[in-house]
């Protein structure tokens, strides 16, 4: 067979070829063809989320976090840049890969920028595309966490929603979470993808409780109890909220005298519990829903401004200096 | 049934029967019939129920769950039962339940070994009726612990009631088989241990109280407040001065005899023992110890803590057939004074159907934890607080030793920006402090703020020195070279990583040198030199080139490799049918004259041709030679197919009585056949003939 080929129709085919190829398509993963390979950009990726990360090398010194606190911090990217490039820097040998690497690195960014948002993707949630913007996050160090394992963590953009209202993962307020994680039993590290506004904490969902609302009495290590009044007929809360007072024993702290609290239950009116109590209702009555922390509100104004604690000794170039959290108490 | 997410409560649950033994009797008579006898029925019926031990099965919940530590001094103990008729089931009184929770500090009672379910109870109360298992647990407690921390009778229907969800609904259902449960409460606040400041751990036992409703305690005067210190029994202090050996004793040897001796012997002991009944609203004080609790703190931590780790450890270890036993007996651990050695108090026993350990770490619940977090952002160092980590606890006697205070700390030095001084080790040896903020920073930081380049960007650091930074103070700022190093360390240490990077880089040596041999072929050629640079580095371009170049021709072949071949050549034209009308072809063809050709297309009938003469060849003298053969060759032919036709003829006979079924499809016989017929009989005649 003759086949005839000029020059020019060669030269065409490879320019096409040349500017039409995506260059090395090394895998087939969800985020399509990219230049590092799928694990490596994977490890990457959790590496800019501080996995594996030694623990002091992110709370250096631990009077930062002290046991029964909560500090919140924004992330700082050129750190964790660092932390890529010298997790790369394993895979040179010599000057010719170091300055292809050099070549190649604004692109490795970018794609790990893109799939450090798809490393924590919940079933129902879609992954955020698009650059990498800012993280925040909040380190918490407490009982809270080791007692109550699986804590119900929730950021939002702004405060629209209301402090007990319940709002689903797509909510466009609400911020997702890159991370949530437990790094020992006491410390909890959440990193959101974006700067929150308000931040809630929840006692986790399991099951149903019981309990009152302790409250001191004066003296030292003396307490006194109380229940807010529900209604038999409704189940809700009284409006306005009437506290019920919850009676003990003498002489065995916390022991609850059933009797006395079964009266003070039924004396108060609107509890519309007729004139004996069963099991049941003293249950309703009893029952405690989960606790929210609410973190940020604006509404409450922070009694000690954040700056104060800073001591000035080092001048160094900030762009922006911005507060935003503050310590808030529902 | 309620929808999910919500729940009914129920006051209780009725069981038609009690467990225990029936006996059914049926008896008939017919009044019409009054000589007829019927033999009466008698049978036997038994209503089980757990009374010493309940099945794990019968369990759906706890709370606070088994072997946890937590600040639950606000809640309640639970246990959330499957089988929603349970609490009722022994019950002589229909409105009061036979189960009740209690909940038991450390060195308050005493659990039992496994006994014979005859031990089980107090001695002189006997349970009649049958029993579910051989052997059971119990628990003794004091009179005087029974009077303060048990139920009285009637807070037992108070703390007992059946919730009703839907079976669907996974949180509340927790995978019950018919949404009905019954709950059993405690009715005792656990409280963390304010006088020695340390967690206390506590037994929840579901126990039995048949036949023992008289022991419970009357109906006390309330008050509407408690102090967290009360004392309420410990059996650990006696233990403490006679180091009684829990097994020996259980054994009944060793100490144990010296003991008796010695109380009955009164002296020291009784005196103790008696003022510690007497005044049951004495504070239990560090001086009942001797010395300030603070200094026995890790000795109390350490045991809490062994505990709790020995369940752990053998809920790990366990073969699996007697995990939940030797769970259940390890949570025992500080359960097992025995009390009944020493004490001249009367003594109470109680089946235990189950029980569970947990431990109060701290003061308040949830919310109080989370009120008095420390908010602040990441380099706020602690607001001065009086006591911020400690739960507040009692002041310590007049007298006892200052408690230990913590070896104190310098403060760290803290800048504004988020950066600590650190002691620095340099490679020279020098001890200086250098600078090091970690990934976590207090203010909003700029990601590419390097100012010796266009975008700020850091350009790529290849070691880690290369992102030391000195600070106008003078001092080293080693926070992204510390970064660097631990991402360096972080990828050696998963040779997967390792691997992963050579591979890569493999890949992309490979393709840089296409690259580079692709430039110099094509080093002449400025189109396709700005085609490589513009994309850069490719890897594998020679077999992307290729590919590519033959999915290119394939797209296009025409321009590329050749015009392609039609599908079908035409036959080559005959000569004198070119250009010619088709009429005169035939009319010259055939020799039909051309009128006699339009007047049969006109009235589109062939039968025109009929009257056309046919044109005969001229007369020749070969001509006639060709005659005489070719009438030969044509009686030759026409005598070879008739006898074909005979020949023929006896298979069709048969051939059409076989095929009457075909009739249909065999055509009608023509004019030809007729001819083959005539020509068929002729030929036979000659045959015959």
């Amino acid at each position: 067979m003759k086949v005839t080929l000029t020059a020019t129709q060669v030269m065409n085919v490879m320019k096409d070829v040349v500017t039409s190829t995506h260059p090395a398509p090394t895998d087939e993963g969800d985020l399509g063809d990219r230049i590092v390979p799928r694990d490596l950009r994977q490890f990457l990726a959790r590496l800019r989320l501080l996995g594996g990360v030694p623990f002091s090398y992110l709370v250096p010194d631990s009077q930062l976090l002290p046991p029964e606190s909560i500090r919140f911090f924004y992330l700082d990217r050129a750190w964790t840049d660092a932390l890529v490039q010298g997790a790369l820097s394993v895979g040179t040998v010599n000057s010719s890969d170091r300055a292809q690497l050099e070549q190649l690195y604004p692109a490795i960014r970018d794609e790990i920028d893109e799939e450090e948002r798809i490393v924590r993707v919940p079933g129902s949630e879609g992954a955020r595309v698009g650059r990498a913007g800012q993280v925040t996050g909040f380190l918490l160090r407490s009982r809270a966490v080791s007692g109550w394992p699986g804590l119900h963590v929730r950021a939002y953009r702004s405060d629209v929603v209301g402090d007990d209202e319940m709002v689903d993962e797509g909510h466009p307020d609400r911020l997702k979470l890159l991370r949530l994680e437990r790094l020992a039993p006491a410390v909890l590290l959440a990193l959101f993808d974006g700067v929150p506004a308000v931040v809630h904490i929840e006692e986790p969902r399991q099951g149903v409780q019981f309990g009152v609302r302790l409250d001191s009495a004066g003296g030292a290590n003396t307490f006194r109890a109380f229940v807010p009044a529900r209604s038999a007929s409704t189940g809700r809360d009284l409006e306005p909220q009437r506290d019920m007072r919850v009676h003990f024993r003498a002489g065995a702290p916390g022991v609850i005298d059933m009797r006395k609290t079964a009266e003070e239950f039924l004396n108060t009116p609107g509890t519309n519990m007729g004139s004996a109590l069963d099991g049941a209702e003293f249950a309703l009555q009893m029952i405690r829903f989960p606790y929210r922390q609410v973190f940020g509100d604006p509404s409450v104004t922070a009694p000690q401004p954040i700056d104060a604690v800073f001591r000035p000794t080092v001048a160094y170039t900030l762009k922006n200096l911005e507060v935003r959290f503050s310590e808030v108490i529902r | 049934m309620p929808q999910p997410g919500h729940f009914r409560l129920h006051g209780r649950a009725q069981p038609p029967l009690v467990a225990g033994d029936y006996v059914i009797e049926g008896d008939q008579s017919i009044p019409e019939e009054p000589s007829a006898r019927f033999d009466s029925y008698r049978g036997h019926l038994r209503v089980t129920a757990p009374r010493f031990r309940l099945p794990p099965d019968h369990i759906l919940s706890t709370f606070p769950p088994a072997n946890s530590e937590g600040a639950y001094e606000t809640r309640l103990p639970q246990i959330v039962l499957r089988r929603r008729t349970l609490p009722w089931e022994r019950s002589t009184d229909p409105e009061v339940p036979w189960l009740a929770l209690v909940v038991i500090a450390e060195g308050e009672g005493e659990l039992s070994a496994e006994k014979k379910v005859e031990d089980c109870v107090t001695p002189g109360v006997t349970l009649t009726g049958p029993n579910d298992v051989a052997t059971g647990v119990h628990l003794t407690v004091t009179e005087s612990v029974v009077k303060k921390i048990f139920p009285t009778k009637d807070d037992l229907p108070l703390l007992t009631h059946v919730r009703e969800v839907d079976i669907h609904d996974t949180e509340l259902a927790m995978g019950d088989d018919d949404g009905f449960m019954a709950v059993v409460l405690a009715n005792r606040l656990p409280q963390f241990d304010r006088v020695e400041c340390k967690p206390i751990r506590y037994l929840a036992c579901l126990i039995n109280l048949e036949g023992q409703y008289d022991v419970l305690p009357p109906p006390s005067e309330p008050v509407d407040r408690f102090i967290a210190t009360e004392f309420v029994y410990d059996a650990a202090l006696a233990l403490e001065q006679y180091q009684i050996d829990p097994d020996l004793a259980q054994m009944g040897v060793g100490h144990v005899a010296q003991l008796q001796q010695m109380q009955r012997s009164g002296g020291a002991t009784r005196a103790r023992q008696a003022g510690s009944a007497a005044d049951t609203s004495s504070v239990r004080a560090g001086l009942q110890k001797g010395s300030y609790a603070g200094a026995s703190q890790p000795k109390t931590m350490q045991q809490w803590q062994l505990a709790t780790q020995t369940v752990e450890n053998v809920a790990v270890t366990a073969p699996s057939g007697e995990a939940s036993r030797l769970v259940r007996d390890a949570m025992k651990v500080g359960f097992r004074f025995p009390i009944e050695g020493f004490t001249y108090e009367r003594v109470f026993r109680f089946p235990v159907l189950t029980h569970w350990s947990f431990t109060v770490t701290g003061a308040g619940g949830f919310e109080t934890l989370m009120r008095n977090l420390d908010v602040g952002l990441l380099g706020t160092l602690p607001a001065p607080r009086e006591d911020a980590a400690r739960p507040p606890c009692a002041d310590p006697p007049a007298g006892a030793a200052p408690p230990p205070t913590a070896i104190a700390r310098p403060e760290p030095e803290l800048a504004e920006t988020g950066h600590v001084g650190l002691p620095h080790l340099t490679r020279r040896g020098e001890q200086i402090r250098a600078w090091y903020r970690g990934p976590l920073t207090p203010h909003v930081m700029v990601r590419d703020r390097d100012p010796e380049t266009e975008d700020g960007r850091t350009p790529l650091a290849h070691t880690s020195d290369q992102l030391r930074r000195v600070v106008p103070d003078g001092r080293e700022d080693l926070s992204l070279a510390a970064a660097f190093e631990i991402g360096r360390l972080l990828a050696l240490s998963h040779p997967s990583i390792v691997a992963a990077l050579m591979r890569w880089r493999r890949e992309q040596f490979g393709a840089a040198r296409a690259k580079k041999i692709v430039e110099l072929a094509a080093g002449s050629v400025a189109l396709l030199k700005d085609a490589v640079h513009d994309v850069g580095v490719t890897a594998d371009l020679g077999r992307l080139l290729g590919r590519s170049v033959i999915l290119a021709s394939a797209k296009d072949p025409e321009h590329v490799l050749a015009p392609v071949r039609p599908l079908k050549d035409p036959a080559r034209p005959i000569e004198f049918l070119v250009n010619r009308d088709i009429d005169e072809v035939l009319s010259v063809g055939f020799g039909i004259p051309l009128k006699t050709l339009h007047t049969m297309r006109e009235r589109m009938d062939a039968s025109v041709l009929s009257e056309v003469p046919v044109p005969v060849s001229p007369k020749g003298p070969e001509m006639a030679i060709d005659r005489d053969a070719l009438q030969h060759a044509l009686a030759e032919r026409v005598n070879a197919i008739a006898t074909d036709v005979l020949r023929g003829q006896k298979d069709v006979i048969t051939h059409r009585s076989t095929a009457k079924t075909r009739k249909r499809s065999e055509p009608e016989p023509d004019a030809l056949d007729e001819l083959l017929d005539v020509a068929a009989r002729r030929r036979r005649e000659e045959i015959e003939g």
